[in-house]
């Protein structure tokens, strides 16, 4: 079975026409904790629970691919006092709005953007680094093993459910890294610092938009090639600018950290984040085979002027699983699967992951899931 | 009333084009050469109303209605602004109650939709993020606002805006106050479900059902059948 659902995934990645339509769903780690009737704050903390509750997942919800994928454990966040990943009091890790370099310390960064990042970032977002050298160290030690710990946990428990349910041995999160106006409006400025710098201090922006690209590529850069492993990027900041300002700061650099993990090798896994049906002829430019899960938009649009270059997943709306019939929720999807299927280049997947267990009707979702892996053939 | 000519039209133009800087100093020229306060308010209100316009004509985005926010925001901190604010009491037109309902701890829209709400002359008390229902309904009692606004970027926040309207119902109050939800995910289903009188996903818009409400029945409710 995973070698059947391996080639569907290749298919898709070379360009031919696969079987199926592979599925590739993923639930959060709340939405799994909370399915599993486990407490989400307690679940987060003792990750011994956690494959219990993913299998569970595993278990209930088709896909082709390991539907679970959990990287952010409280753990190390608290051990450093991470003011940019905080739990809020019902246990769900959020990214509040932070302010990591002040307005008037773009020089420094864009003079050394790492040694900033070490010596001024890195302590204002964790506020455990804000001490003497000896205490931060000891206190950067102990994040990192726990860092080590949990992923290690976690990586051993992916192994296994992979083994176990037969899913296919690709891997669409090898990697992970962020656009670099986008690293520097999350973690460096916040929205409203990013929001009101590229109007007060643009050039600035764009120098430290600079500055960040080879930090990122770095990131995104994976041990080995190969074209079956992507490198995960979220994009956050684009739809929420003028076309104008998105040509002049977001693109130049995201597209430089795009072909740069494409020479090394590395195909990008983009979480198209919102609306970004004004830029899909900019998306087109990226390298080919670039593979694109958008939230929303057309996905006729879509289809017709990327689908033959670039892979299309998502669109599929959560939202209506939560509050739409059985039979309104299966139309939909063969709806989406007869625009965008045709000629391959397609993906399976809702158009962002559920976070929560109320996001959605449970039963919905199966009947979806089964559907697309009962009907979806071409 | 002394005549402003261009200097008025020059003003609105900068507010506008969220040129702050020109604004800034415009504005403190106007103030020090005699303007009424009020009335350099209204010019500015003119500028807002026409950002709000090139928002909706996709002309601006958020990351634009951020910085006419803090704009504003500066404005109302002039010298002779705050003075002006300190003697006499702008008439405001209505109270909002707002706030990100409890696990949800995003403030970005509703700090546009607050900014955008005290543009138009409401009174807003904030009550932050991670809001638990027992909290609005305490605020609720001692600020009696006539728009209690619940926002949420979570799609989880669907349930938990339903409970604070429950909690309200259970309280006795629910007649008593207008309710907007304010979130992208929102839709007309959702803001059913929640029990809420209006939704907006957009902040704009938010806004405009709140000066509806507000015109129309004295923002004490005498229409609501929520």
């Amino acid at each position: 079975m995973a070698r059947e659902r391996t080639q569907l995934f290749r298919d898709v990645i070379d360009g031919n026409i696969p079987k199926r339509v592979p599925v590739c769903v993923s639930f959060s780690i709340e939405f799994a904790i909370q399915y599993a009737g486990k407490n989400l704050a307690e679940a987060q903390w003792d990750t011994g629970q956690l494959e219990e509750i993913f299998d569970q997942i595993c278990r209930d919800f088709y896909s082709d691919l390991l539907p679970v994928n959990a990287f952010r454990f409280p753990s190390f966040y608290k051990l450093l006092g991470a003011r940019n990943f905080v739990m809020s009091s019902n246990g769900f890790l959020q990214h509040p709005e932070v302010e990591g370099l002040l307005q008037e310390e773009y020089d420094d960064f864009i003079a050394s953007p790492y040694n900033c990042i070490i010596e001024k970032i890195l302590p204002r977002l964790y506020t455990e680094l804000d001490t003497d050298a000896a205490t931060r160290a000891l206190a950067l030690a102990k994040a990192f093993k726990a860092f080590h710990d949990e992923m290690g946990n976690a990586v051993m428990i992916y192994g296994r459910l992979n083994q176990k349910y037969g899913y296919a041995d690709i891997n669409l999160f090898a990697g992970f890294t962020e656009a670099p106006f986008d690293f520097v409006a999350d973690q460096l400025r916040g929205f409203k610092g990013i929001s009101t710098d590229i109007r007060r201090v643009p050039d600035k922006v764009e120098a430290a938009v600079d500055a960040a690209t080879p930090l990122m590529i770095k990131a995104g850069l994976q041990p080995f090639a190969s074209k079956y492993n992507a490198t995960f990027i979220p994009l956050h900041m684009a739809p929420f600018m003028r076309t104008k300002d998105f040509e002049r700061f977001y693109w130049p650099s995201f597209k430089k950290l795009v072909d740069a993990l494409a020479e090394a090798g590395h195909p990008s896994y983009l979480f198209v984040e919102h609306d970004w049906m004004r830029y899909l002829d900019h998306l087109y430019e990226l390298p080919a085979g670039t593979i694109m899960r958008f939230e929303y938009g057309d996905p006729k649009l879509v289809k017709e002027k990327l689908g033959d270059k670039h892979i299309i997943s998502g669109f599929y709306p959560v939202a209506l699983l939560k509050t739409g019939t059985r039979q309104q929720c299966i139309d939909k999807a063969k709806e989406i699967i007869d625009i965008l299927a045709p000629g391959g280049r397609y993906i399976f997947d809702f158009d962002k992951v559920p976070i929560t267990l109320d996001s959605l009707n449970v039963e919905n979702a199966r009947a979806v899931l089964d559907y697309v892996a009962a009907n979806a053939g071409y | 009333m002394k005549d402003w000519g261009e200097k008025e039209k020059e003003l609105i133009k900068y507010v506008e084009q969220l040129d702050e800087e020109n604004v800034l100093k415009l504005a403190d020229e106007l103030l020090n050469a005699g303007m009424d306060p009020l009335y350099l308010l209204d010019l500015v209100n003119e500028g807002m109303n026409r950002v709000g316009k090139l928002y909706e004509s996709k002309d601006y985005y958020i990351a634009d209605l951020i910085m006419a926010g803090l704009i504003f925001k500066q404005v109302l901190g002039l010298d002779k602004m705050i003075a002006q604010f300190q003697v006499g009491q702008i008439n405001k037109i209505g109270k909002v109650l707002l706030g990100t309902v409890k696990g949800d701890i995003h403030d970005i829209g509703k700090d546009i939709f607050r900014g955008m709400l005290e543009a138009n002359g409401f009174d807003v008390m904030d009550l932050g993020v991670d809001v638990p229902k027992e909290m609005f309904l305490k605020k609720y009692e001692e600020y009696a606002p006539h728009i209690l606004g619940l926002s949420g970027v979570l799609t989880t926040t669907v349930d938990t805006m339903k409970e604070v309207v429950d909690a309200f119902v259970q309280a006795g109050v629910r007649d008593k106050v207008r309710i907007i939800a304010g979130g992208n995910h929102l839709t007309a289903e959702a803001c059913r479900y929640i029990g809420a009188d209006g939704f907006a996903s957009d902040a704009s818009v938010g806004v405009k059902i709140c000066k509806e409400w507000m015109s129309c029945a004295g923002g004490q409710g005498a229409i609501h059948h929520g």
